[in-house]
């Protein structure tokens, strides 16, 4: 599913390399948790697997597809098609019902619209559909986004992402802003939902405490040449 | 969900500082196209009041200047022209008719023109159309009037009340011609031109009202005025002189041009427009005295080109005040921006491609733009339709609410593509900021 090699990133203006990964491989369904510290580079990676840095050294294969082989905007269109993400702070648009957040996700890609359509849906029917299992009734989903409370916020964060069915699902510590107890209900969800159609799920975190729910954990400090 | 139903939203979440965008927009949409409509409707006026006409002849002054005194009622001629040279004028070959025009008093600040029945025959406004009659019918004698369709209705006049005119011109005049009452015997149709706020009397009455007094019982059409009036006729001038005889608007026909001693100007028809220029030599030479020939439409057109820096000007205000409402858009969508950088994060993650924002920004500044075309449009019908009487009663200018013209609409049409390359400008902004942001929110 992904698969890095030989891979260098510096920020413009940087001397030393923020990011140097020698290998990392992740199969496709895997649930892979990646944990760091502050500044080990962990937004960084995600940025580059989402294609929105391009890798000065090293190749980044999404799906067997080499982003750096692709131009910007057919890594925009990639990302669009494949990855879907959670953001930790949510990141919904305030002024789009949880519905039209949700629908959002596969407004700009067409292959997601087609994965919707060959199931027989539509993008409204999916995305009440994923709000529902995801735990939103059918009043929460028409409501402002506003005044949902944190963890139906990251629910319809969460539908976002798999809308259309995305491969590969980043999910940047979704869970910081959650208590225990919906902590762990929020992540059997997205298994849940990943599991559905055999979804990869990169879960980023600094919490190792979660580490035991996923298949395999890597730590990016040990496998950053850069911060060694 | 398409940009344009997005932008749509993101316009929403943003109402107040877009409602006063689109405001201003509005207004200075709404000023431009009325500015626009009353020129446009000021230039169709003046054109429309007199039609069919060859030439205007009256004592030597400038073209313009007797153009605007014999026909708009603006100004006053200098001096009038013999009667003597109308006839003779009047009686040159090529000659299909003429109207004399006698001005110089006024009702209640009514125009009152002296003519004779050729007026109600000959003279054309618009496209070539006739006067006509909404009421009642021409003077027969000198003791009749007709008035303009403003006049009956400003003054809320009726057939066979009787009125009394005044020397000179304006709303207060101290010399009320008191004992020489006319009757009012017919009322115009309302024709958009100066005609509507004008009474037309016979040549004979501005004689009269200007003569020996009590000389109007001498005047032939009045039964009580008869040969013998050596009776006690009453003149306590209190404007009770209903007559007995209008009662079915009957009246006797008499003297209506009288003995003249001059007109103000008279207009001119031909047989063929080959004696227009001819004649018109003939009268700028005319030994007697002095007078001028001029072709109302050249006239006109002179007028036009005078009037032209006036109109330019005028549109360069309203122009400049459009831009300026542009440029509030402008300043509006660019300090939005580094707030919403943060929409245009979460649009990046979920797909959207830098031509994408750029897309979205553009069309929010063609929606706030179209939809400040549309609620200018709305205000500036709604302020047509409150200023049209206005208009009409302190300039005479008559606002005809039609659909917009091709021209409003270019306007609209130029205003749009300037809105949307205003727009472009905080879109290309935004367009680097995606590419440089990407899914990193740094806001």
């Amino acid at each position: 599913m992904i698969h890095i090699s030989d891979l260098t990133f510096s920020w413009p203006g940087q001397s030393n390399p923020t990011l140097q990964i020698k290998d990392l491989q992740i199969k496709t369904g895997e649930r892979l948790f990646l944990h760091g510290p502050s500044g080990s580079g962990k937004s960084t990676l995600l940025s580059l697997l989402a294609g929105i840095q391009c890798a000065q050294q090293g190749n980044i294969k999404i799906l067997n597809e080499d982003l750096s082989a692709l131009n910007d905007a057919k890594r925009d269109k990639f990302r669009a098609d494949h990855i879907g993400t959670i953001f930790q702070n949510f990141n919904l648009l305030p002024y789009l019902s949880p519905i039209d957040n949700v629908v959002l996700g596969c407004n700009f890609s067409k292959r997601r619209q087609a994965n919707l359509k060959t199931e027989g849906a539509t993008a409204t029917s999916q995305a009440t559909r994923l709000l529902a299992e995801l735990g939103l009734d059918e009043n929460t989903q028409h409501r402002a986004v506003n005044e949902l409370s944190i963890g139906q916020q990251q629910r319809v964060a969460a539908a976002r992402a798999f809308i259309g069915q995305p491969e590969l699902i980043i999910a940047d510590e979704p869970t910081s802003a959650l208590d225990a107890d919906n902590r762990d209900i929020f992540i059997k969800q997205l298994f849940e939902q990943a599991q559905q159609y055999q979804a990869t799920i990169l879960f980023v975190s600094h919490d190792v405490s979660l580490a035991p729910l996923f298949d395999r954990k890597v730590s990016l400090a040990e496998i950053n040449g850069a911060s060694l | 969900m398409t940009l344009i139903n997005l932008a749509f939203k993101s316009i929403i979440n943003r109402k107040a500082s877009v409602l006063l965008t689109l405001f201003t927009i509005a207004i200075s949409v709404m000023l431009l196209l009325s500015i626009e409509r009353v020129r446009q409707e000021a230039k169709q006026s003046f054109s429309n009041t007199i039609s069919g006409t060859d030439l205007i002849v009256g004592a030597r002054t400038g073209d313009i200047q007797l153009l605007l005194s014999s026909v708009f009622r603006i100004g006053h001629a200098n001096n009038g022209l013999s009667w003597q040279s109308y006839e003779y004028i009047k009686a040159q070959k090529g000659v299909a008719w003429t109207i004399p025009i006698s001005l110089g008093d006024s009702h209640k600040g009514f125009s009152v023109l002296g003519s004779d029945e050729s007026y109600f025959k000959h003279y054309r406004y618009g496209s070539k159309q006739t006067l006509q009659f909404e009421h009642g019918r021409p003077y027969h004698n000198a003791q009749e009037v007709v008035i303009g369709s403003e006049v009956a209705k400003q003054l809320h006049y009726y057939l066979r009340q009787e009125i009394v005119v005044a020397h000179g011109m304006g709303n207060t005049s101290f010399h009320h011609h008191d004992d020489n009452p006319l009757v009012i015997v017919g009322i115009l149709e309302p024709t958009g031109t100066p005609v509507d706020k004008t009474l037309h009397v016979p040549l004979k009455a501005i004689e009269l009202m200007h003569g020996p007094k009590h000389s109007i019982q001498h005047i032939a059409g009045r039964k009580d005025s008869s040969e013998d009036h050596d009776h006690d006729h009453d003149h306590d001038h209190d404007h009770d002189h209903q007559s007995h005889n209008y009662e079915n608007l009957n009246s006797q026909p008499g003297d209506i041009i009288g003995q003249p001693k001059q007109i103000t100007a008279f207009l001119m028809g031909f047989d063929s427009p080959f004696y227009t220029l001819q004649i018109r030599r003939n009268i700028n030479i005319y030994k007697p005295e002095a007078l001028s020939a001029i072709m109302p439409g050249v006239t006109l057109r002179e007028l036009w080109s005078m009037l032209d820096i006036v109109e330019k000007i005028l549109l360069l205000f309203s122009g400049v005040v459009v831009l300026i409402s542009l440029l509030g858009m402008l300043t509006t969508l660019l300090s939005s921006l580094n707030q919403r950088r943060r929409e245009l994060a979460i649009l990046r993650s979920v797909g959207a491609r830098p031509r994408h924002i750029f897309a979205l920004m553009t069309s929010e500044a063609v929606l706030i733009t179209a939809l400040g075309c549309m609620l200018g449009v709305v205000l500036f019908y709604s302020l047509i339709i409150i200023g049209k009487g206005i208009l009409q009663a302190q300039f005479g200018i008559s606002i005809t609410i039609s659909m917009l013209s091709n021209y409003e609409l270019l306007l609209l049409g130029v205003i749009m593509v300037s809105g949307t390359f205003i727009g472009a400008i905080p879109a290309i902004r935004a367009y680097f900021y995606s590419l440089n942001d990407g899914m990193s929110i740094k806001v």
